[in-house]
């Protein structure tokens, strides 16, 4: 419970749980909001020590730092905990969260920044509002001090075996679309038959057969694609595309070194797309922070 | 330099990995505060936390919060922290930026709180004023920002503005040849 929360009687609970049973999802938020002393904060009806203030959270000092300029970066949007957070705004808290660590670094002289969020009480969270903690620290201030073990590969195989799928699970529930990898990824059998196709794509001239998204296939025109199983496909004589066995060949003529080409496409690609965007960032970095001192520290 | 984690990034075993991709990596460390805690760090090497580009340090927190979610499902743990130690002074050990997610359950022990650290009243007005006024810089910085992009819309502008201008001159000087 609260702290500050009022005793209430057997009756006045029963009142009460009657109540929230017949709320709707909008009355319960408002509720919700209601009870939580960090959505007061946000909306200003408590006050508090705010040196940052914008649409989407509130940076206030901490009143039990754990350090001189402790901040807690909270969203205004009620989130009990960060599974709950939409990606959006999980993006934008952090950016704001490095902003105030450059900050620290600079502008505090702090040797060194936490970020830390507590999820659930077993993790030491007090208010069932979701914030991130920007601590700056000093040499020797002992804080967060925790031995780390040592722990054998048997158990790293065991904690995989059970987080790998609900990771995957996870990601694929959001969406989220994993970019080709460069290397090839060994894929369990399983995850193999999954993948593979269960049709081929050639044309009738064609000594190659491909996977229907092969940029070859896709060449091929409508009229003389010929669609056949795999087996057909074995049969016929006819050689698989590297979209098939999955060796890797350049579509274009490859320049000298393509080894060397092959890490780049994804630098290119972004700093193609956001050149001007990346120019500013770097003005911007190169006019005020020179943070190659902390990073100098571990050389 | 040696790096800790661009190691596991190029070893050929993957076993510690749960999850890689163009940008990020998610491993399980050998060296953890508790067992099920799994770490997320970008591919390409980046110090500190400040160094890391802005996408892929965003994507970095979306998936160390998948992770966490992971832990949850996974591990029936409790709780989760989520650490970032940005520097030596705050514990970095290994010059690589990288996020920590760590499962929890009541009484396992991990003494992860802080004592309040007491603070004269001037010491917290201190803090307070230097901290508000980096802060108004953020928002000054994107300002900055939107006046220089709307400088370049009026210039933009006023260079249309001469063009017409001398099309207009153009067009009078064709005219004036016309004249017989």
């Amino acid at each position: 419970m609260a702290p500050g929360m009022p005793q209430l009687t057997e009756e006045q609970r029963r009142e009460l749980e009657e109540k929230l049973k017949n709320m709707s999802p909008e009355q319960l938020k408002e509720f919700q909001k209601k009870q939580c002393i960090f959505c007061q904060i946000t909306s200003g009806k408590v006050p508090s020590k705010a040196v940052y203030d914008d649409a989407v959270c509130l940076a206030v000092l901490d009143i039990n730092p754990a350090a001189k300029g402790h901040l807690l970066l909270i969203p205004k949007e009620h989130y009990a905990i960060m599974p709950q957070v939409p990606d959006e705004v999980l993006k934008y808290l952090f950016l704001i969260a490095r902003h105030f660590s450059q900050i620290m670094l600079k502008a505090l002289r702090a040797d060194g920044v936490n970020l830390f969020v507590a999820n659930g009480p077993a993790a030491g969270q007090r208010a069932q509002h979701f914030m991130i903690h920007v601590i700056p620290r000093k040499e020797g201030d002992s804080l967060l001090a925790i031995d780390e073990k040592l722990i054998d590969h048997e158990l790293i195989a065991k904690i995989k075996s059970v987080l790998e799928p609900a990771l995957k699970s996870i990601l694929e529930k959001g969406g989220e679309k994993k970019p080709e990898l460069k290397r090839e990824k060994k894929a369990s059998p399983e995850e193999q038959r999954k993948e593979e196709p269960e049709h081929f794509i050639t044309s009738a001239t064609a000594k190659r057969y491909h996977k229907e998204k092969c940029p070859f296939a896709q060449n091929i025109p409508a009229g003389s694609k010929v669609v056949f199983s795999k087996e057909q496909a074995l049969q016929s004589g006819k050689e698989p595309c590297t979209c098939v066995t999955g060796r890797k060949i350049p579509l274009k003529k490859p320049p000298e070194g393509a080894t060397a080409k092959e890490k780049e496409p994804e630098k290119k690609m972004k700093s193609e797309g956001m050149k001007e965007k990346t120019k500013r960032e770097e003005a911007e970095n190169t006019e005020d922070v020179s943070l190659d001192d902390i990073a100098d520290l571990f050389k | 330099m040696k790096c800790e984690y661009c190691d596991i990034v190029n070893r050929e075993s993957k076993s510690e990995l749960l999850y890689e991709d163009a940008d990020l990596i998610i491993a399980i460390k050998d060296t953890v505060l508790t067992p099920g805690q799994v770490t997320i760090f970008p591919r390409q090497h980046f110090t500190i936390l400040e160094m890391v580009p802005e996408e892929i340090l965003q994507k970095c927190f979306v998936y160390a919060n998948k992770a966490g979610m992971a832990v949850f499902e996974g591990l029936q743990s409790q709780g989760t922290n989520i650490i970032v130690q940005n520097g030596l002074g705050a514990g970095q050990k290994v010059p690589h930026f990288a996020i920590e997610v760590i499962p929890r359950t009541e009484g396992d022990g991990l003494q992860l709180q802080w004592q309040p650290k007491q603070l004269m009243e001037d010491e917290i007005e201190n803090v307070f004023a230097i901290l508000k006024e980096e802060a108004g810089k953020i928002d000054l910085q994107k300002k900055k920002k939107a006046e220089q992009e709307k400088e370049v819309v009026v210039k933009d502008e006023k260079t249309e503005m001469k063009v017409v201008k001398e099309k207009g001159e153009n067009y009078l000087l064709k005219s004036l040849r016309r004249v017989p």
